[in-house]
C-alpha cells in the first residue's frame, strides 16, 4: 500500500498530459526533484507541511516553464522529457554536493517526516486496518485525487477541453477554448503531482534523500499510463498492481528468490503487460510522440 | 489569441520562412549556425554555475580544459574515457535514423559488458587477437540479440519500442547484478564483480598510464563503418526511408519489418561492443556499476546530433572534453563534476528551442517595426 502511493501519484500526474497528447516521459525526473525539494525545504523550514507546500509550488513553477518550452518554443515533448530525467539525476547530485557537501545519501535528524494518521474505527479491523489506516496525508490525498478525477472525467468541461486539445485542437479553438493554455495546464498538473509523489518518497517514507532514489518508479508509472489509455479506474488498478509487485520485491526472503530477481518484478510485469496490450487491442501499440529526426 | 495558435506543431518550414524575413542581425545569427548558439549557451551556463559556487569562472574553466586537453597524456586520458561512448552513440544514432528509439542502450551496454567479461574470464587464455575478437563478437551478438528481440516486438507485434527498451534497461541491469553477485561472483572479492579476464583478452596500452589502448583503432573502424552503413550503403538508405516514412518505404518495396529489426540489431551490437570495451579496455572485469550512465549519455548525444553519424562523432568529442574538464574543475574547486551533464542537458534544450525562440524573436521584432512605422 505504501509503495503504491508514489506510483499512483506519478501516474495520475501523467494522465492529463496523455489527454493533451503531450505525454510527459520526464516523470522520473519530476519525482526526483520532488523528493529532493521535500528534503531541502523540510530541512530549512523544519516542518513537513511547509516542505510539501513549497515542493508543490516549485512543481507548479517548473510545470509552467516546461509547458512554455513545449508549446511556445516548440521543443519536442519527448526530447524534453528524456532530458529532464537525465538533468534531474545530475542536478540533484550537483545541488546535494554544493549545498550540503555530501555524496550519495543525505539524511539528517532535522528532516521532518510526514505524520501518519490513523482512522479511528477502521484501525481496529484486522485485515482492513493496516491496509487503510496509518498512512501519510499524501496517500489519502492520492485516493482523493482518484475520486476527483473519476468525477471530473464524467462531469467537467475542463477535462473535455484537455482531451480536445489533444484530439482535435482546431475544434477546441473554434469552440473558444485555448489550446496552449490547456497543454500548459496539463504540464503544470503533471509537475505538481510528480512533486508530491517525490515528497512522499523522500519525507513520507524514508526521511532521507539518495542519489537516483526514484530508481525507475517513474517509468513504471509511465507504463501504467500507457496501458490505461486515458481511463482513470484502469490506471488506478494498474498502479496498485505495480505497487504490490514492488512490495513483494521488498518483502520476499533471500532464500526464496535472489533480491535482484525480485526487484525485477514490477518491470517484468510492465513489460509483459505492454506486449499483451499490443497483442489484444487494436490501438494497443500507442506511439509515444517521438520526434522526427529529419526535422 | 493569435490565429496561429491552434496549430499544435506548426511545421518547421514556417518558422524558417519567418526567420528569413527577419532583420539582418538575425539572419546573420542563423548563418553563423546553431553551433555557435549552442556553445554560447553552454559557456554561459558554465560561467553562471561556477560563479554561483563562488569561483572565478574563466580561470576555473581554463584549468579544467588544461586538465582535459592540456598535454598529450591528458588528451589520451580524455579519449580513453570517450571510446565506449563513441561506439554506443553511433549505435543509438543508427537506430534513430530508421525511426527506432533505442533508449535501451544502457541495458545493452551492461549485457555486452557481462558477455565480454565471461568470455574473457572463462574461455582461454589464448592468442590475444583471437581472444579479443571473440570477446567483442560475443558481446556484439548479445547486444544484438537483446535489441533485435525488442525490434521484433515493435515490427511484428507493434509493441512501442520506447517503453519496451526503457523497461529492458532495468530488467537487464538487475539480471547482470544478480549474475555478478550470486552465481558468477569472484569469491576473492567482496563486492559484486565477476572474475578478472585473462591478460589475452585485454587491449594493449598505447600511451602508458592513460588507459588509452589499441581499442582506439577498433573504435575508429567501427565509427567509419557505421557512417558508411548509415549514409552511403543501400541498407542504410532503406533504413532511413523507413524512419522518414514507413508508409512510403513499404510502397516502394522496402521491407519495413526487416529494416526495423535489422537497424535495432546493429544498434544493439554496437552498444554491446561499447560494453565490451569497458571490460577489455579498462576495467578488466564486470562489476555491478560498470557503465553507469554511458547509455543515457549516448541517448542524449545521439539526440543532439540529430542522429547524424558525423555530427555524433563531433558531439561525443565535445562531450568527452567537457566531461574531462568538469573532472578537472572538480579537482581545483568544489564544483561537482555533474556540471558537464547539466551543461549538456541545457544545451540540448537550448538547441531544440532555438527555432521556436528565434521565430518568436522575429515576430516581436516585426511587431516593433510595425508600431514604429505607425
Amino acid at each position: 500500500m505504501r509503495l503504491t502511493t508514489p506510483i499512483l501519484l506519478a501516474a495520475l500526474a501523467c494522465l492529463p498530459t496523455q489527454w493533451t497528447k503531450d505525454l510527459n516521459v520526464g516523470l522520473e525526473g519530476g519525482m526526483l526533484f520532488g523528493a529532493f525539494g521535500g528534503v531541502v525545504f523540510g530541512l530549512t523550514f523544519g516542518s513537513g507541511f511547509a516542505a510539501v507546500t513549497l515542493t508543490i509550488a516549485a512543481g507548479v513553477l517548473s510545470g509552467l516553464i516546461f509547458g512554455w518550452l513545449i508549446t511556445r518554443l516548440n521543443v519536442n515533448v519527448f526530447i524534453a522529457g528524456i532530458v529532464l530525467n537525465i538533468f534531474a539525476g545530475a542536478a540533484t547530485v550537483y545541488l546535494l554536493r554544493s549545498l550540503f557537501g555530501v555524496k550519495g545519501t543525505l539524511s539528517a535528524p532535522g528532516i521532518p517526516s510526514l505524520p501518519t494518521y490513523r482512522i479511528p474505527f477502521i484501525d481496529g479491523i484486522p485485515v482492513l486496518g493496516p491496509i487503510l489506516s496509518g498512512h501519510t496525508v499524501l496517500t489519502y490525498l492520492s485516493w482523493a485525487i482518484v475520486a476527483v478525477a473519476i468525477f471530473a472525467v464524467k462531469n467537467t468541461v475542463l477535462v473535455r477541453h484537455l482531451k480536445a486539445a489533444g484530439e482535435h485542437p482546431a475544434a477546441l479553438a473554434a469552440a473558444g477554448g485555448n489550446v496552449q493554455r490547456m497543454r500548459i495546464l496539463a504540464q503544470v498538473w503533471c509537475f505538481a503531482l510528480c512533486a508530491i509523489a517525490g515528497a512522499q518518497l523522500s519525507i513520507g517514507q524514508l526521511t532521507l534523500f539518495t542519489e537516483g532514489m526514484t530508481n525507475g518508479l517513474g517509468f513504471v508509472a509511465l507504463a501504467a499510463v500507457i496501458f490505461c489509455r486515458g481511463r482513470v479506474l484502469l490506471l488506478t488498478l494498474m498502479s496498485v498492481v505495480f505497487g504490490l509487485a514492488s512490495a513483494v520485491a521488498i518483502q520476499v526472503n533471500d532464500s526464496v528468490m535472489p533480491p535482484q530477481i525480485a526487484q525485477m518484478l514490477p518491470y517484468l510485469i510492465a513489460f509483459v503487460g505492454l506486449i499483451v496490450l499490443a497483442r489484444t487491442t487494436k490501438d494497443g501499440g500507442v506511439r509515444i510522440a517521438t520526434p522526427n529526426m529529419e526535422s | 489569441m493569435s490565429l496561429t495558435t491552434p496549430l499544435k506543431n506548426p511545421p518547421q518550414s514556417t518558422g524558417r520562412g519567418k526567420r528569413s524575413t527577419a532583420p539582418t542581425g538575425l539572419s546573420l545569427a542563423r548563418r553563423l549556425g546553431p553551433g555557435v548558439f549552442t556553445l554560447a549557451v553552454g559557456l554561459l551556463l558554465a560561467v553562471l554555475l561556477i560563479q554561483a559556487q563562488g569561483f572565478q569562472p574563466l580561470p576555473t574553466i581554463l584549468a579544467g580544459l588544461d586538465y582535459a586537453v592540456g598535454d598529450a597524456k591528458s588528451i589520451a586520458r580524455t579519449l580513453a574515457w570517450g571510446l565506449p561512448l563513441f561506439v554506443a552513440t553511433m549505435g543509438v544514432a543508427l537506430a534513430y535514423r530508421s525511426g527506432m528509439f533505442n533508449i535501451g542502450a544502457e541495458g545493452q551496454i551492461y549485457a555486452g559488458a557481462m558477455a565480454a567479461a565471461l568470455t574473457g574470464a572463462y574461455i582461454g587464455p589464448m592468442f590475444t587477437g583471437l581472444h579479443l575478437f571473440l570477446c567483442l563478437a560475443v558481446s556484439a551478438l548479445t547486444g544484438a540479440a537483446v535489441a533485435a528481440g525488442l525490434g521484433w516486438l515493435r515490427a511484428v507485434w507493434n509493441v512501442d519500442e520506447v517503453l519496451s527498451t526503457l523497461l529492458s534497461n532495468y530488467i537487464i541491469m538487475l539480471f547482470c547484478a544478480y549474475l555478478a553477485t550470486a552465481p558468477l561472483r569472484d569469491p576473492a572479492r567482496q563486492s559484486g564483480t565477476t572474475k578478472a579476464v585473462h591478460e589475452t583478452a585485454m587491449f594493449a596500452e598505447l600511451v602508458p598510464q592513460t588507459q588509452l589502448t589499441s581499442a582506439l583503432f577498433v573504435v575508429i573502424i567501427l565509427c567509419a563503418a557505421t557512417w558508411w552503413l548509415s549514409e552511403r550503403s543501400v541498407t542504410g538508405y532503406r533504413w532511413r526511408m523507413t524512419g522518414e516514412s514507413p508508409a512510403f518505404a513499404a510502397a516502394v518495396g522496402i521491407n519495413v519489418r526487416r529494416s526495423r529489426i535489422g537497424s535495432m540489431a546493429t544498434s544493439g551490437a554496437l552498444c554491446g561492443i561499447a560494453g565490451a570495451l569497458l571490460v577489455t579496455a579498462s576495467q578488466g572485469r564486470f562489476w555491478t556499476e560498470i557503465g553507469t550512465g554511458i547509455g543515457w549519455d549516448a541517448v542524449l548525444l545521439a539526440m543532439i546530433a540529430r542522429a547524424r553519424p558525423l555530427s555524433a562523432v563531433v558531439w561525443v568529442l565535445v562531450y568527452s572534453v567537457m566531461r574531462s574538464a568538469a573532472r578537472g574543475i572538480e579537482q581545483v574547486s568544489t564544483v561537482p563534476s555533474e556540471l558537464s551533464l547539466i551543461l549538456i542537458s541545457g544545451i540540448i534544450i537550448a538547441a531544440t528551442a532555438r527555432a521556436g525562440l528565434f521565430s518568436r524573436l522575429a515576430g516581436l521584432n516585426k511587431l516593433l517595426i510595425r508600431s514604429e512605422g505607425k
